[in-house]
Formats: structure tokens, C-alpha cells, sequence
């Protein structure tokens, strides 16, 4: 029979194999789904994670969508770290991107090496901004940061639609819901030619090594660090606690907010309704499955960034809708979640006993 | 209907404590029945075991001489013994009906009339279709006995259920539970509360320390009779020198602190003053939860009062955060040890890093200055004889008595001038015990202050130069510690008053 025990203390290494289960759970489901669909399962899941990165255009595209994955989940890792259930990183990415947009479309035809990164830190700045919404109405009017950063997601695309289909449309764009192209100063410079990846990268990975310094070898850090583990702790040191729910919910969203002003700048170069394929939930998923942990965020990001392009191959060689990415996203999470319960118990097989039978 | 109830030999031994040694007790119906006895007395693991919450290693539980399984508080139900918690299990947000109707297999209709006879029965004024968050404590309160008197109980259990309770309130639960019992629902009334046991049980067995002590007729006894029992006469002789302050300096001055709390489940406290001398320990006594941990946390700094003065060696401190009191070398070792003075999680020298104060030069300019933290922890490992001198550690795989150490470690390193501790040595063994009783006797000699907040009276009355007992939010006079004994604070820690 199978006993289920409770464990006295946490492994560091089933706290980071856990992840690894999750994902090969989650290959071993997806072969199921397309099996049920009527394809080979081995065949399926390798136009699905092995032919997209199989050339350097698709390893270009992944680290593409990996960039605001791993940027935004880096941000949201502060937050969650510290019990601030900031879920509405997908907002403060747009509303990133409108401040930044508008200061791209502010220096249209206008040249110099300081137009981009006026843009850049104008988008980080409107993130922020939009964060510190749920943070002070937390703080002050004790209101719920999960119903409020989830809800201010919609007042974000709304105002993005209305600004791109009203007062910031393209004036020679035959009413097209989208803005002028930025002119070229005002974009991300591309690394290599005839490839998307661009100098986005280099900020992301700079976030990461500043996160890494801020929270192990910072005092807010430190801070971040107890009072995820216990408030009354947090309390008793005298941490002064709005503070820091400010700060978090600060970083996360210019974080957010630089994944926005990015994905304009770069591969898109304009503003229009869709200017995330919903990354800033997608990077919830990413911040947890690479356990909060700046290295293992990078890891993650990558993982999931190869759903969105499997989906895509998905769909021209199987013919399923590319939403089949979100269907492996989900089932990521799920995963994890169910295996994290092997962090707190351990299964032990015992032989069958005479008198249990 | 004559009920016989009797628990025979029950045991129950928790790591490190044992809750309950052997108990015997009978109870018989028409009768109520008062367990009395200190926190951690043992009455809420035999209560627990009545309803069927917690199994009994050894022993057995007799319902009219047959033997009875109580494997789930399910299994408590279907014999037909109810129980009242302290805190009430009721969905705020439903009707005080939809809560009636949760719980039972009865229909609608016939449960509506069975409640409006409970009602007429017992003349219980409740609107069943209120959301129950509009009801007072009280009546929550009849809520959960209702739920109870559906089912026909045999046996009624309450526990401390007078806590929440107006003084109006208690008088008209009295008056119900005395109905009760006249219609031969036998009934156990858990308390620490000697004035309620004398005004409305007929026997009254006491417990103390795992153990029944005594059993006997209400009309025999009298408050200082089982004041004695309850706390136990067995008093160490080891005691403090103790010194007359009366011309040393004054360093902690508190005059007329009120305290309201939103949450029913705190105390307030109420016109508190108290005053501290250099060199001083200031025993504070009193049952768990009648304002201790509001007390404590006022001192800490934890609970910011607007409009109160604290003053601190002639500078106001009411407005401080407890890092900032810490600088003006105040020092805290809160009750709960593994989710407050520390976490379990974090590793030694991250547990010693939560006392940051500026001198201590533990965060230079925003940045970790592990080196000297570590150095620190070592220190505090040594001097303070934690039995490990490995500062990764993490804390969880200290003893209880070693983290205790290592806490109060942390907080005299600093040699602070005032020392607030709330029961340091709960649930430690006999050598960890001695250890920090010594600890807080030499900080005196050094001419440092201690304030002691704590409820076992052996160590109060070993440790302080001054007492004085804290009941439901006041605090009473404060007594020299060479005029008091046991019996005095067990007088006023159950409420009653001397002299």
C-alpha cells in the first residue's frame, strides 16, 4: 500500500526538481491531449518544442518572447516574495507601453541618441506609476491588491484601445486602430541582421543580475525576504511595512512597464491593441515555475517563450489553433501546483499487508 | 432521562508536555459541572477529547456505562454531546438560519418550527433571517447553542464561553444554562473564572498541570480555597533578593493608556499606568488573553497608540516602531518564538540580523554586512551557551530552549536598559528554564530593568521585585513581590479582589 507523510523539512533540491516534474508531466499531458486529437503524440510534441527552435531564426524568436516573460516575472518575484499578489503585471506592461509610445510619437522625426532612452525610462516610469495604484489603495484604504492590479488590466487596454483608435491613430493610417510607426531613433536596435532579437535582452538581463544584488545582499531585500516568511516577524523587527509594499509593487511594475516599452520599440514599433499576447499573466506562471528565484526565472522564461512559438508551428503544420499554448501554460501551472505538495509530503510504497487485503 | 457520563484514566501526551495524566471524572445529569484550571492546565485536551476532536493514547469515555468511541467531533454528534466553542464556527455573511440549517438533515419547515420552539422554550430573541455579522457576541452565541439543542443533546459542553461575553450577557447565558440543566442536560462549564464557578456550578473538579487536583461541592469552597488549588501552593523557595527601588532613577513612565481594539478577539486595556525603576523587574500576572499580548505589544511598539505617552528614560517613545525604540536600548522577546521573535526558516545569523539597530552596523548604506553579522551571532552562540556555534544553521533544528536562548542572546547582546519579556520559559524543559531565570536576575544586578509578563506564577514570584495581575484589560495595584503569594494572585487573576 502507499503511505503519504508528512516531511519535517524542505529539501533545497526537491524545491527545485519539483519544476523539472511539472514540466515533464506536462510534456507527458500534452501527448495525451493530441493523441485524443488524432495525432502522434511523439511527432506532435516535437513540432511543438523541438522543430521552433530548431534554426537560429527560431532561437532568435525565443529569447524575442522570453525577454518581457523573464523581465516582468523578475519584477512580480519581488511582490510575491513579500505576500503582494500583484496580478495585474499585464496592465502595468500596457500602460508602460502607452507612456512610452506617446513619448515615441512626442519624438516622431526627430533624431539623437537620447530619444530612446527617454522612451525606455518614460515606460518604466508609467508602470510604475500604474502599480503604485493597487499599492496605495493597499496600503491605505486596505483594499484587496488582487481584485484591484487585476482589474486596473482592463482600464489599461481599454484606454490603449481608445488612444489608438481616437487621438494617437495613424493620420495617413486609413483608420486602422494603430499608431505611425516610430521613426528609427525611437527603436530597440536589432542585435543581428535579418533576426528580431533585440538590445531589449541586455536590460532584461541586467534586471536580473540587479535583482539577484537587491534581494540576497540588500537590506530591503532582507526585508522582502521575512516578511514573505512571517509579518508578525516583519512586525516585531520594526520593518516598516507600507513602505515596502510601495517598493515592491514599484519595481514590479517598472518592471512591467520596460517589458511594455520593449515589445513597442522592438519587434512591433508602433502601438496597436494587441501589444501583448498576454504577457503579463503568462509571466505569473513564469515567476512561480522558476520558484522565484532570479536564475531559475530565466530558465522558466525560456520554457514557456518555447510555448508561445510551439503553439504558432502548431498551428501551420497541425492544424490546431495556437491557442493550444495556453492549454500547455496551463497545464504547467496545474503541474506545479500538484507537485508541490511532494515538498510538504513524501510517498512511501510499503509492501501489502496480510491483513489489509 | 438520567445521563451518565465518565472518563476513566485518559491519557494524552504531547511532545514534551503531558496534557493529560490520567483523568477520571464523573458527571451525572441534572448537575453542572465546572472544570477549572490555568492555561495549559490540561481542560481544552479533555474537552477536545469529549467532542471528539483529538484521540486519547490511553483511557476510555463511559456514556450511561457504555463504552464509547469518539474518533471525530461526527462521532460526538451521534452520541449526542454538543459543544460550544470559544471561538464561534459561524458563516458570517448567511442568515442565522441558513448557519441552523447547514448543519442539519432535518427539512426546512420542520427545522423552522423545531428552532421557534427552542426560542418560546428558552426565551431567546433572535430574527432568524439576519446575516449573522449583524448579531452581538451573545447572540452568535445562542446561535451555536441552538444549533446544539437541535439535536436533542445529552451533554453540553462550554468552553470559556464567557470571554466574549457583556456582564448582561454572562447573567442571561446563566439563567439558560440553569433551564438546561433543570431539563437534565448534564452540563461541563469549562472556565478560570472562580466568581462563575461559584455563582452558577453545583461541583467543581480543578486541574492543574495535566492532572485532576480536586473534586468537590461548589458550597464547600470559597474564591481563596480554589484560587489555592488552581495555582498550586508547590512554590519554589529560590527567589530573588529583592531590592527597595524607591529612590533609584525612574526609566519607564506609562500614565492612562486606553486601548480599543476592532477585533472582538482582542482585550482592551483600560486606564493602564505603571512606572519602572533602574534595576527593576516588574512581574506582570494574569490568565492568557486578558490583555497581555495587547500589553506587550504597546511596549513594543508593535501597537501604535495615538495621543498616549510613553516615556523612556525621560524621552517620549509612544510614537516609535519597535527598530526605533530598540535605539533608545529597549529590548523585546515576544511570547511566540517560532512565528515572531523568530523564523524557523531562516538561518541563525538571518534570525539574529531581525535585531537591527544603527550601532550595530549590520546594513551598511542599504547592503548586507554578512561578515559582521555572522561575527555577532557567534558572539551571541558563545556567551549565551546555544548548544551549536554553526550560524548557517537554520533555526528550525534548534530546541526550543537553545532558539529561547538564542533570542533572548540577541536581544542582551545590545546590553539594553529594559528588557520586555512575555513568558520566555513556556514550554521549555528544566535546564532551559534555570538558564534564562538566570539570565534575567543577573541583567538586574547589572542595574538593567525588566518587565516580565507571564503566566506561571512560580516564575513571577521568583523573579520580580514588583507584581501586579492583569484582568480582562486592568491592570490591579502593584505590589511589592515579598507582600504576595500564590493565593493573592490566583484571587485576582480569577477576577476576585483583596483587601
Amino acid at each position: 500500500m502507499i503511505k503519504v507523510e508528512k516531511r519535517n523539512n524542505v529539501s533545497r533540491s526537491i524545491y527545485f526538481l519539483t519544476p523539472v516534474l511539472a514540466i515533464f508531466l506536462t510534456l507527458f499531458g500534452g501527448g495525451i491531449i493530441f493523441f485524443i486529437l488524432g495525432f502522434n503524440p511523439i511527432e506532435a510534441l516535437k513540432f511543438f518544442f523541438i522543430t521552433p527552435i530548431s534554426d537560429l531564426y527560431g532561437l532568435s524568436e525565443l529569447l524575442v518572447k522570453a525577454t518581457p516573460l523573464c523581465l516582468i516575472a523578475i519584477g512580480l518575484s519581488f511582490c510575491f516574495k513579500s505576500n503582494n499578489w500583484n496580478i495585474g503585471a499585464e496592465g502595468q506592461l500596457i500602460f508602460g507601453g502607452i507612456v512610452g509610445g506617446g513619448v515615441a510619437l512626442i519624438f516622431y522625426n526627430h533624431d539623437g541618441f537620447y530619444v530612446l532612452p527617454i522612451i525606455i525610462l518614460s515606460g518604466a516610469i508609467g508602470g510604475m506609476l500604474f502599480a503604485m495604484i493597487p499599492a496605495i489603495l493597499k496600503t491605505y484604504f486596505n483594499t484587496n491588491e488582487i481584485l484591484v492590479s487585476l482589474m486596473l488590466v482592463y482600464v489599461a487596454k481599454l484606454l490603449l484601445d481608445y488612444l489608438v483608435v481616437g487621438p494617437w491613430s495613424n493620420p495617413e493610417g486609413f483608420n486602422f486602430p494603430e499608431t505611425r510607426q516610430f521613426s528609427e531613433p525611437a527603436r530597440m536596435p536589432i542585435l543581428f541582421d535579418g533576426l528580431r532579437i533585440h538590445a531589449g535582452i541586455f536590460i532584461t538581463l541586467i534586471t536580473v543580475f540587479l535583482s539577484w544584488i537587491i534581494l540576497y545582499k540588500t537590506y530591503l531585500g532582507f526585508q522582502i525576504k521575512v516578511s514573505g516568511l512571517s509579518l508578525k516577524t516583519a512586525k516585531y523587527a520594526g520593518f516598516k511595512g507600507k513602505t515596502m509594499i510601495i517598493i515592491v509593487f514599484m519595481i514590479s511594475g517598472a518592471c512591467a512597464g520596460l517589458a511594455g516599452v520593449g515589445e513597442i520599440t522592438g519587434p512591433i514599433g508602433q502601438l496597436h491593441r494587441n501589444i501583448s499576447p498576454d504577457y503579463g499573466f503568462t509571466a505569473i506562471i513564469v515567476a512561480f515555475l522558476g520558484r522565484l528565484n532570479p536564475i531559475g526565472i530565466i530558465f522558466a522564461s525560456l520554457i514557456v517563450a518555447l510555448t508561445y512559438l510551439g503553439a504558432e508551428t502548431a498551428q501551420i503544420f497541425l492544424q490546431v489553433p495556437k491557442y493550444t499554448g495556453q492549454v500547455f501554460q496551463g497545464m504547467i501551472l496545474f503541474f506545479l501546483l500538484g507537485s508541490d505538495y511532494l515538498l510538504f509530503f513524501k510517498i512511501k510504497f510499503l509492501g501489502l499487508k496480510k491483513n489489509e487485503l | 432521562m438520567n445521563t451518565k457520563l465518565k472518563v476513566s484514566e485518559i491519557s494524552k501526551i504531547y511532545p514534551g508536555c503531558i496534557a493529560n495524566d490520567k483523568v477520571s471524572l464523573e458527571f451525572g445529569s441534572g448537575k453542572i459541572y465546572a472544570l477549572l484550571g490555568e492555561n495549559g492546565a490540561g481542560k481544552s485536551t479533555l474537552v477536545k477529547i469529549l467532542s471528539g476532536v483529538v484521540k486519547p493514547d490511553e483511557g476510555e469515555v463511559f456514556l450511561n456505562n457504555e463504552s464509547i468511541k469518539l474518533n471525530s467531533p461526527l462521532d460526538a454528534k451521534k452520541n449526542n454531546i454538543g459543544m460550544v466553542f470559544q471561538h464561534f464556527n459561524l458563516f458570517e455573511t448567511l442568515s442565522v438560519f441558513e448557519n441552523l440549517s447547514i448543519d442539519s438533515d432535518k427539512k426546512d419547515e420542520e427545522l423552522r418550527a423545531l428552532v421557534n420552539d427552542i426560542l418560546k422554550k428558552y426565551n431567546f430573541k433572535i430574527d432568524l433571517d439576519i446575516p449573522v455579522l449583524n448579531l452581538s457576541a451573545g447572540q452568535k452565541q445562542k446561535v451555536e447553542i441552538i444549533r446544539c439543542l437541535i439535536r436533542n443533546p445529552k451533554v453540553l459542553i462550554m468552553d470559556e464561553p464567557t470571554s466574549v461575553l457583556t456582564e448582561q450577557e454572562t447573567d442571561d447565558l446563566f439563567i439558560s444554562l440553569k433551564q438546561f440543566s433543570k431539563d437534565g442536560i448534564l452540563i461541563i462549564y469549562i472556565t478560570h473564572k472562580l466568581k462563575e464557578v461559584l455563582s452558577l456550578c453545583d461541583e467543581v473538579a480543578v486541574m492543574r498541570k495535566g492532572k485532576v487536583v480536586s473534586v468537590s461541592n461548589t458550597i464547600d469552597e470559597k474564591i481563596e480555597s480554589l484560587a489555592n488549588k488552581m495555582v498550586g501552593e508547590n512554590l519554589n523557595t529560590i527567589k530573588k533578593k529583592i531590592n527597595n527601588f524607591k529612590n533609584s532613577e525612574e526609566i519607564l513612565k506609562i500614565s492612562n493608556l486606553n486601548f480599543k481594539s476592532d477585533d472582538p478577539y482582542e482585550t482592551n486595556l483600560n486606564n493602564l499606568n505603571l512606572s519602572l525603576k533602574k534595576g527593576e523587574c516588574l512581574g506582570i500576572a494574569g490568565i492568557s488573553g486578558n490583555g497581555q499580548n495587547e500589553l506587550f505589544q504597546i511596549l513594543s511598539g508593535e501597537i501604535i497608540i495615538e495621543g498616549t505617552s510613553i516615556m523612556f528614560r525621560n524621552k517620549e517613545i509612544a510614537k516609535l516602531n519597535p527598530r526605533e525604540r530598540r535605539e533608545y536600548l529597549m529590548a523585546f522577546s515576544p511570547e511566540d518564538r517560532i512565528s515572531q521573535a523568530a523564523v524557523p526558516e531562516l538561518k541563525i545569523y538571518e534570525n539574529v540580523a531581525l535585531n537591527n539597530f544603527k550601532s550595530s552596523n549590520f546594513f551598511e548604506k542599504g547592503l548586507v554586512n554578512e561578515k559582521k553579522i555572522k561575527e555577532h551571532s557567534k558572539k551571541i552562540l558563545s556567551n549565551f551557551s546555544v548548544n551549536t556555534d554553526n550560524v548557517e544553521l537554520k533555526s528550525q533544528f534548534l530546541s526550543g530552549g537553545n532558539l529561547q536562548k538564542l533570542i533572548i542572546g540577541r536581544e542582551l547582546i545590545t546590553s539594553p536598559e529594559l528588557l520586555v519579556c512575555f513568558n520566555p520559559t513556556w514550554g521549555l524543559d528544566v535546564g532551559a528554564i534555570n538558564y534564562i531565570h538566570e539570565t534575567l536576575i543577573q541583567i538586574n544586578e547589572q542595574g538593567k530593568s525588566s518587565i516580565l509578563i507571564s503566566t506561571d506564577n512560580d516564575e513571577l514570584l521568583k523573579l520580580s521585585d514588583r507584581i501586579c495581575v492583569i484582568y480582562k484589560g486592568k491592570l490591579s495595584k502593584i505590589m511589592n513581590a515579598d507582600t504576595v503569594t500564590a493565593e493573592k494572585l490566583g484571587i485576582l487573576m480569577g477576577g476576585g479582589s483583596i483587601d
